[in-house]
């Protein structure tokens, strides 16, 4: 059993227990062990790089410096965390420039970055590590009856030549894993266009916009769900619908899932022990279709 | 020892500013020294046989030249001493204008100073030198021509016409390369097949191949020798004598027998889809690939081929040409000459997975459009959509696919703008109905009457979007593709449904280039086209005497600008071959074998690959090519055991030399020695004095052909002998003649700065310069530089032996 | 008169972050790469990058373009050029920000995590169902560490320039 540092990361535990709960219980049953490292903080997104880049790239390499010390490798449930970590990771480890103006600031708390360990994606350990096959033989209920879009979001795939999680035009990861648990992973225009979830705050119109869109094309080729990996994704699509519905009149009633809801589902557990009220749209029908 | 010294005054120039009569004076001192003459001029008329006549007469046998325009008068003199049976390499140039007078004007006393020294020093390497042996090597008066397609037709017709023997090598079964696919060629719309043979004369007649490759007559040309399905598999020998091996591929057809009738392609059983069309339609196992290519004869592809189990073209075949038996063949032939006429090839756009070629059949390159547009092509010369066979009547273009592209092909490929709007001019004459967009990021139209192509097809409607699309989509309702981009003149996000896309991909070197390269010991260059030898200068020249390139090998090219090129390389390669024979001066390395071995140091640096080596008496030791050595002295700057030498630059040489410019005629004065290389920077040493710039007199100047020659001990030995500072003064690394001599003395100066250190000597002593040959005012600065360093220093106290 | 000048891009391509500035060569992939240009034409990235070329450092500071970008990376992914677009993004707006142009929403990010040490704060009734679900209780950030951090980057003059507003 590989044990993982678990990057939780602020929005999961705090806004998306279905998330959370759905991934333990999943990598658990995966044989995944997850650490919960003490003073993990956050992992200075988007929103921090934009306020100052330096002090993204340092609160990030302080948290793998927490991993380092433990001697794990990170593991993240968020893309956004994904990003951040697995990016400065990355830069530290190819620019020692870099790494030097980010160790001299380090060290005023006793720290240094060592480039010693690896930050990965849930997923990526799934269909890397774990195995499509694997997941596929804990299936106890095949969801042969679910069209599923999946949604790679942005900060899995890309800058890819920093992430290199997956082929940034032709991902391959989530659709085979959605396809492990005996559902149709399907395909529909603009899949790798992002959802406008960073928006949010800032021009939660545009946002709404950027939402419908992705909404409307999956419902248009078919979805029953979209299956989302990230938290800022999820909201966007899932408490967007809610606000489309209002604004536009236009209700789609899209039921959004995080891919470890579905995995527990297809490996037998309830729905009511993945939290289903953390979501707005309601997944009644969908849990309907799959029995 | 014998030496002469002749002080030219330069037509009074020199006497002016130097007391030339102590001067002498100081040379007559000199030990070895037996004559000093002084006059206007030593470089030509009486001056120059006085030189002659004192080598004749044997009252000299060394001597040492003043002149002030060094480099003609050294042709001259070693011109004349030729003529008159006296080698040349007994005597030693100095310039005593440029080196002593025109950069030290404010300081006359200490110019006669640097003059004595810098004429001492000549005279003590004049002692030292060798006779050098002058050599004659045959050449084979033949050339190999790699590659059939444009260039090397072009090329090859030329040479014949010039009057030597051909081999063109092609590794295709058909000759006409990547242009006999591209229907016409721009500016003036010719039938690509018809342009391929250029008009060239036999038996006194004139013929214009105006009617296809194959009734040019090129294979009836006399001299030219022409394997198809070939490739060049070794290269050895020498410029003038390469032995080549060439492998050529059964073609199961035999050549002479086959009267093209097409009876076998008929009865043949097996098909596929015809790369050579586009796929667009099939062919079979044995086929041509269009009916007017050369050779007119047909082969059989034997990856596809069932052989013996059908056999059932053999049966038919009226001449009985097919021979199913047929074996591969070896063919080794000498040729004096090689020019590579390799071309280039279509970027292979799958890799933009955005633009999804190889995924959507509407989305196609330019090459696979031109099969379309050729009336005797595949669709009949009608553009269609490849998933329905519809006429296309809308039709996307998109430009710099993989070219101009970081993550491809950095450079603009050239010719690509001019083909997709060739193309948009053929469709628009063909139905002025039909709709063409060019997507674009700038369109590029250099070159006589190409912008009228642009001027044209503004005219008729063609559309042009600033803008390089993201990427095609597929509309899921009418299946058709969808090119998204902005167009950026207005600012709006398009998407472009289309009939047809065609990318306009980029030109990348043919496959197999680099192997090629290093079979014949040329390099390609970061770009993956093969290498110039000076890419403004000398085009068509590689590094290797008797090897040429051309066309598009080097670069991506329209056809009139491969035309020039193939010229150029042929009249090269016939300038090489044309007397027969090379002779050369055997100013090269030289292998000291007792003391070389096992370490293959030197091989790796020589710029030219002439160092290769050989097994003896259980040893590796390294051999030189007498042909190949361009005589820099890379190798022996680089040899750790000191068994290398150049010739008429010995270590004894060199050292001599150095000792003798370490002489402190006044004691309080620092010397600094500049060393540089012959190149860049004894040139810019030069441009200070032509542009009266100057620098203090105490740095004394000594010219090795290149900086890569300089070993550490040199330096060494020039601090022990009481040089106060060193600068080695070499090309900028990007513009080293010998490509890594200056790159190779900067380690070594690095070295040698640690070196000292460890003798607790400061490293600042030494430095090195490294410059382009017109930065007198660099040079002067540097200059001034050491000379404050060395008098702040002071003189080194004690140097400890190595 | 405008004036024209590349001034700014200097300077922008002296920020981490904005050293590709000056490869751009105006192919506007990134902009029909964009989910947001898509959208709408208040923001189109390749604009926003000919505007600081062209030296108007006022215009692209006070403007809202710098802001609407999502951080996407689809154009990143796709120049021809290797501009690190949304990682110029970022530099833009670390310059806008620490001349004092802030955006609410990004006043809240900075005080949330100088006092946190978190983006989100959870909620009293979010740790109950947590406990609920059987979830582990959440570790606690070490706001200290954080702070020591910030203070040593440039997030320091932000959070001067934003008690200087207040
Ligand atoms: S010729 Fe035109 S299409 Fe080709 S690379 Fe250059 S600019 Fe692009
Ligand atoms: S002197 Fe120069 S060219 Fe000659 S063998 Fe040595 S390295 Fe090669
Ligand atoms: S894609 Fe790159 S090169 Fe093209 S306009 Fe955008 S930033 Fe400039
Ligand atoms: S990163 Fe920003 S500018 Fe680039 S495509 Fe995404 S939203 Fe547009």
């Amino acid at each position: 059993m590989k044990s993982y540092a678990l990057f939780l990361g602020c929005t999961i535990p705090a806004r998306q227990l279905n998330y959370e709960i759905s991934a333990r219980k999943a990598l658990k049953a995966l044989g995944i062990d997850l650490v919960d490292l003490d003073g993990m903080s956050c992992c200075a997104p988007p929103p921090i790089e934009s306020v100052a880049v330096d002090a993204s790239l340092a609160v990030s390499a302080y948290n793998i410096c927490l991993a380092e010390e433990a001697g794990l490798d990170l593991l993240t449930i968020c893309s956004g965390c994904f990003q951040s970590l697995a990016r400065t990771n990355e830069l530290l480890k190819r620019n020692s420039q870099l790494r030097k103006r980010v160790n001299q600031i380090l060290s005023k708390i006793g720290k240094e970055f060592k480039g010693s360990i690896e930050v990965k994606h849930y997923l990526k350990v799934l269909h890397d590590e774990v195995g499509v096959e694997e997941v596929r033989r804990n299936v106890t209920k095949q969801l042969k009856n679910i069209k599923a879009a999946p949604f790679y979001g942005c900060h899995l795939l890309r800058p890819s030549e920093l992430l290199k999680f997956d082929d940034p035009e032709k991902p391959r990861i989530l659709d085979d894993l959605i396809e492990a648990l005996g559902a149709k992973s399907i395909d529909y225009l603009d899949k790798l266009k992002c959802c406008g979830g960073l928006l949010r705050g800032y021009d939660d119109d545009l946002a709404l916009e950027l939402a419908r869109d992705k909404v409307m094309k999956a419902s248009k080729a078919g979805a029953d769900c979209i299956v989302t990996v990230c938290p800022f994704c999820f909201i966007n699509l899932d408490l967007g619908q809610i606000q489309i519905a209002r604004k536009y009149n236009e209700n789609y009633s899209l039921p959004i899932v995080h891919y470890p809801e579905l995995l527990c589902l297809a490996m037998g557990v309830e729905a009511k022990e993945l939290s289903p009220r953390s979501h707005r749209v309601k997944i009644d029908k969908l849990l309907e279709k799959m029995v | 020892m014998k030496v002469g010294v002749f002080i030219s005054d330069c037509g009074g120039l020199v006497s002016k500013v130097l007391d030339i009569g102590d001067i002498e004076k100081y040379i007559r001192g000199i030990d070895g020294v037996k004559l000093v003459e002084v006059r206007d001029s030593f470089s030509s008329g009486e001056g120059l046989e006085r030189i002659v006549r004192a080598f004749k007469e044997r009252r000299i046998d060394r001597a040492v030249v003043t002149e002030c325009s060094p480099k003609i008068a050294e042709i001259r003199i070693l011109n004349r001493l030729k003529e008159e049976g006296v080698n040349p390499y007994l005597v030693e140039i100095v310039d005593l204008l440029g080196s002593c007078i025109l950069p030290h004007r404010s300081w006359p006393d200490k110019a006669v100073e640097k003059a004595k020294v810098t004429l001492l020093a000549a005279v003590e390497r004049a002692k030292l030198l060798e006779p050098i042996e002058s050599r004659r090597f045959p050449i084979e008066k033949s050339a190999l021509i790699i590659g059939g397609g444009l260039a090397g037709i072009n090329a090859a017709i030329e040479l014949i016409d010039t009057g030597f023997e051909v081999t063109l090598v092609e590794r295709e079964p058909f000759i006409g390369g990547l242009a006999a696919r591209m229907v016409r060629f721009f500016p003036t719309d010719d039938c690509a097949l018809c342009v391929q043979a250029p008009i060239y004369e036999l038996k006194g007649v004139t013929k214009t191949s105006r009617k296809g490759l194959y009734r040019s007559g090129v294979s009836e040309l006399p001299g030219l020798n022409i394997y198809t399905n070939s490739r060049v598999v070794s290269v050895e020998g020498e410029p003038g004598n390469f032995t080549v091996t060439i492998e050529k591929k059964p073609r199961y057809v035999d050549e002479t027998k086959c009267i093209g009738c097409g009876e076998c392609t008929k009865v043949c059983p097996v098909e596929v889809p015809d790369l050579f069309n586009a796929k667009l339609k099939s062919r079979k196992a044995i086929y041509i690939n269009a009916p007017n290519l050369y050779p007119p004869v047909y082969a059989i592809d034997e990856t596809i081929c069932k052989f013996k189990e059908c056999a059932k073209c053999v049966e038919v075949c009226p001449t009985k040409a097919i021979d199913l038996d047929q074996k591969a063949e070896t063919i080794k032939l000498r040729v004096g000459a090689i020019i590579v006429a390799t071309g280039f090839e279509e970027f292979n756009p799958e890799v933009i997975k955005e633009y999804h070629y190889g995924e959507y059949p509407d989305v196609i390159t330019q090459s696979e459009l031109a099969r379309m547009l050729d009336p005797f092509g595949p669709t009949g010369g009608i553009p269609i959509r490849p998933s329905t066979g519809e006429k296309a009547k809308k039709i996307v273009m998109i430009q710099c696919v993989g070219s101009r592209d970081r993550r491809y092909n950095r450079y603009c490929s050239g010719i690509c703008c001019m083909i997709a709007l060739k193309h948009a001019d053929m469709i628009k004459k063909l139905d002025p109905e039909s709709e063409v967009q060019i997507c674009y990021i700038d369109i590029r139209t250099t070159g006589r009457m190409h912008e009228d192509y642009y001027e044209r097809a503004r005219e008729q409607g063609v559309i042009f979007v600033k803008g390089r699309p993201t990427e095609i989509v597929l509309n899921p309702d009418s299946g058709k593709p969808v090119v998204i981009v902005e167009d950026g003149l207005t600012g709006e996000i398009l998407n472009l449904e289309a009939d047809l896309v065609v990318l306009s991909t980029a030109f990348v070197p043919s496959s197999g280039s680099k192997e090629l390269a290093e079979i014949l010991g040329i390099e390609v260059a970061e770009d993956g086209f093969f290498k110039e030898y000076n890419s403004k200068l000398r085009p068509t020249e590689t590094k290797i005497r008797g090897i040429y390139i051309c066309g598009g090998a080097t670069y991506p090219k329209d056809a009139p600008t491969t035309a020039l090129h193939a010229s150029s390389a042929a009249l090269k390669a016939g300038k090489f071959l044309r007397s027969g024979e090379i002779t050369k001066d055997l100013k090269v390395a030289v292998v000291n074998e007792e003391l070389c071995g096992d370490c293959e140091f030197c091989p790796v640096v020589c710029p030219y690959g002439a160092i290769t080596t050989v097994e003896k008496e259980g040893h590796v030791v390294a051999r030189v090519s007498e042909l190949r050595c361009e005589g820099c002295g890379i190798c022996v700057g680089t040899c750790p055991k000191n068994a290398i030498e150049l010739k008429h630059y010995t270590d004894d040489q060199i050292l001599a030399q150095i000792r003798a410019l370490a002489t402190k005629l006044d004691p309080k004065e620092p010397v600094v020695l500049a060393i540089c290389c012959a190149e860049c920077g004894h040139c810019a040493i030069e441009s200070s004095g032509i542009f009266l710039i100057e620098y203090p007199p105490n740095v004394r100047v000594m010219k090795v052909p290149c900086a890569g020659v300089l070993k550490v001990h040199h330096f060494l030995e020039a601090f022990n002998a009481g040089v106060d500072a060193i600068m080695v003064v070499g090309c900028k690394p990007e513009g080293c003649h010998y490509e890594y001599g200056s790159i190779k003395a900067a380690q070594k100066v690095a070295f040698t700065k640690t070196l000292l250190k460890a003798l607790g000597i400061e490293p600042e002593r030494i430095e090195m310069f490294q410059m382009v040959h017109i930065e007198g005012d660099r040079f002067a600065e540097a200059a001034k530089l050491m000379v404050e360093r060395a008098s702040s220093l002071g003189s080194i106290k004690e140097m400890i032996k190595i | 008169m405008i004036r024209v000048s590349a001034d700014f891009a200097k300077e922008v391509k002296k920020r981490l972050g904005g050293e590709t500035i000056t490869n751009c060569y105006q192919c506007g992939t990134c902009t029909s790469s964009c989910p947001v240009a898509r959208v709408t034409n208040r923001f189109n990235p390749r604009k926003l990058i000919v505007q600081s070329l062209r030296g108007k450092r006022d215009d692209v500071l006070t403007g809202e373009m710098i802001w609407l970008c999502c951080s996407c990376f689809n154009c990143q992914e796709r120049c021809p050029q290797r501009v690190e677009i949304a990682d110029l993004i970022y530099a833009l707006r670390n310059i806008a920000i620490s001349e004092g142009n802030v955006p609410n929403i990004y006043s809240e990010f900075v005080s949330a995590l100088y006092s946190e040490g978190k983006l989100v704060k959870v909620a009293g009734f979010t740790e109950k169902q947590r406990e609920n679900f059987g979830l582990p209780p959440l570790k606690k950030p070490d706001v200290e560490a954080i702070r020591a951090i910030l203070a040593e980057t440039s997030f320091g003059e932000v959070l001067k320039v934003l008690e200087g507003k207040e």
